[in-house]
């Protein structure tokens, strides 16, 4: 997954990374820990988060 | 009469609940798979925290949209906060908290200044309550009557935690009203649940009056007749319905229709419209941080406006025997690129705040332009309508006067709900 230019840190995806996989500070940062599962793109506000092409 | 919402916000469920009530047939659309907008909770490790606010409402349950959630017969208890703020300022004299502080109760304000500038706070906030001060910033006013240090630290702090601005971006027109409206509606309230006490219990009552609520679902245009909203288009599929509330602010709902007579006076309103931005730290602790449920207002940090602590009132806000602890920062539009500073500057400040206390830092949550703290901050609201007919515009990008942040939202729906009894007989 890839987190794009939209993302402003509100932290919402991180809550629903059933893998503990999404570091916030400012912005979204996902870390080795995905498995590309793809739940938090649903739970972004502002589409900020992408399959990686 | 048929009545389309989009978006399932404070402001969205608010109208819908309203009209499901009175037999209505409502169908609200949301993106996301929750509802509640920046209005609910989320569970990180055990913590209720939020998609948003603070699970503070600035007036309680004897404010705008405490009374509208008693009308309506929402099941939510609103838990007064006492004392409603406090304010901590350093000890001797210095500028900063590194030597210690004490906390004084918000209406003793005045009391850290000197005899004279007591006296002139008492006969102006008697005055300006009767004669609002016109076109001048709060920082302004401040600055002319009443030119204390401490005096526009603490407005900032107060501004940038109920409005997630600096003094300087509010009139003092607004602030005053702000001021006038504690007064006359109460202090601040926590609902116990949290956010998400208030918002479910709005879903609720619009499913248990037929109300039907689509999560996953985006509105991807209006459609427009002859200048007026006949439905949404949502899924690929057309929902026709004779009113539209849009929950999504003024800009991003023009966004949604194509209009072929351009209202340049809405235009350029909707251009003038400005988002506040604000960062959240949520913390951890064992032993409370603060101790007690009001808002602890920390003028002399250099990020930090203020903190609260909701387990004071609602201990299920966190895991058994834990604290949550949340702090809010505005932030101004040109640090905005630079918002990993501002958290940190933000945490060395909570530091200062609290020294010698344990605590851990579970999330820092930041928000601006498409998800801010405020679509329309304040003095930039424009009001329900549009220039469509039968579209409405609720929602934190279209506050009722002098309502501040949800009680702003509750007053605008209100509006809203009397604009819609009068054209749609
Ligand atoms: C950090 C922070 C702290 C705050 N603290 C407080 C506080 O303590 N007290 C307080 O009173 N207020 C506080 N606020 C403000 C408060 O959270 C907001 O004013 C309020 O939640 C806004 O509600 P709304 O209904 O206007 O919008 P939203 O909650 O934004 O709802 C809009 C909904 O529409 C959905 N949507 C968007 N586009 C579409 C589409 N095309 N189709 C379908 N659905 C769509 C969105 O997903 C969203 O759910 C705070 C805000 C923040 C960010
Ligand atoms: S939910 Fe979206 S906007 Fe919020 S932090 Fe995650 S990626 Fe960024
Ligand atoms: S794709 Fe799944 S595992 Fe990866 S960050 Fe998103 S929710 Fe977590």
């Amino acid at each position: 997954m890839r987190v794009n230019e939209k993302c402003v840190g509100c932290g919402q995806c991180t809550a629903f990374c059933k893998q503990d996989a999404i570091v916030v500070k400012g912005n979204a940062y996902i870390t080795d820990k995905c498995t590309n599962c793809g739940i938090c793109a649903f739970y972004c506000p502002l589409k900020a988060i992408e399959a990686e092409k | 009469m048929k009545i389309n919402v989009i978006g399932a916000g404070l402001g969205g469920l608010l109208s819908a609940a309203s009209l499901a009530i009175e037999g209505h047939e409502i169908e609200v659309f949301e993106r996301l798979p929750i509802t509640g907008g920046r209005f609910t909770n989320i569970e990180y490790h055990g913590f209720s925290l939020s998609t948003g606010a603070l699970h503070m409402i600035p007036h309680g349950s004897t404010g705008p949209l405490g009374n509208l959630l008693k009308k309506i017969g929402a099941d939510v208890e609103i838990v007064p906060c006492e004392p409603m703020a406090m304010i901590r300022i350093p000890a001797n004299g210095s500028n900063n908290y590194k030597s210690g502080f004490k906390d004084i109760s918000f209406n003793q304000f005045g009391s850290q200044f000197s005899m004279w500038n007591r006296l002139k706070l008492a006969i102006l906030l008697v005055t300006t309550r009767r004669w609002p001060p016109k076109n001048i910033s709060f920082e302004n006013w401040i600055r002319k009557y009443l030119n204390e240090d401490s005096a526009h630290k603490t407005a900032n702090s107060f501004c940038g935690w109920a409005l997630s601005l600096t003094n300087r971006d509010v009139p003092a027109e607004e602030a005053f009203e702000i001021f006038e409206n504690l007064y006359r509606y109460g202090g601040t309230g926590i609902p116990m649940g949290g956010c998400k006490g208030v918002t479910d219990a709005l879903v609720e009552i619009i499913r248990s009056n037929g109300g039907k609520i689509h999560t996953n679902t985006e509105v991807s245009r209006i459609i427009v007749e002859n200048n007026t909203a006949r439905g949404v288009i949502a899924d690929g599929n057309k929902h026709y319905s004779d009113v539209v509330i849009s929950n999504i602010g003024h800009p991003f709902t023009r966004d949604l229709y194509d209009s072929y007579t351009i209202n340049n006076a809405y235009e350029e309103k909707i251009d003038n419209v400005k988002s506040s931005a604000g960062i959240k730290t949520c913390l951890a602790a064992d032993e409370p941080l603060i101790g007690h449920n009001g808002i602890l207002l920390t003028p002399y940090c250099r990020r930090v406006n203020g903190i609260n602590e909701v387990t004071n009132t609602d201990p299920n806000l966190a895991p058994p025997g834990k604290h949550l602890v949340m702090a809010h920062q505005s932030v101004r539009q040109e640090k905005i690129d630079k918002l990993e500073e501002e958290i940190e500057i933000g945490l060395q400040d909570l530091k200062e705040v609290f020294p010698n206390k344990k605590y851990e830092v579970i999330l820092t949550q930041s928000y601006y332009d498409g998800w801010p703290v405020n679509r329309a901050s304040s003095g930039s609201d424009i009001g329900n309508t549009t220039p469509i007919n039968s579209l409405y515009v609720v929602g934190d990008g279209a506050k009722g006067k002098g309502g501040i942040e949800v009680e702003g939202v509750a007053l605008g729906v209100m509006n809203t709900l009397d604009i819609i009894k009068q054209q749609h007989r």
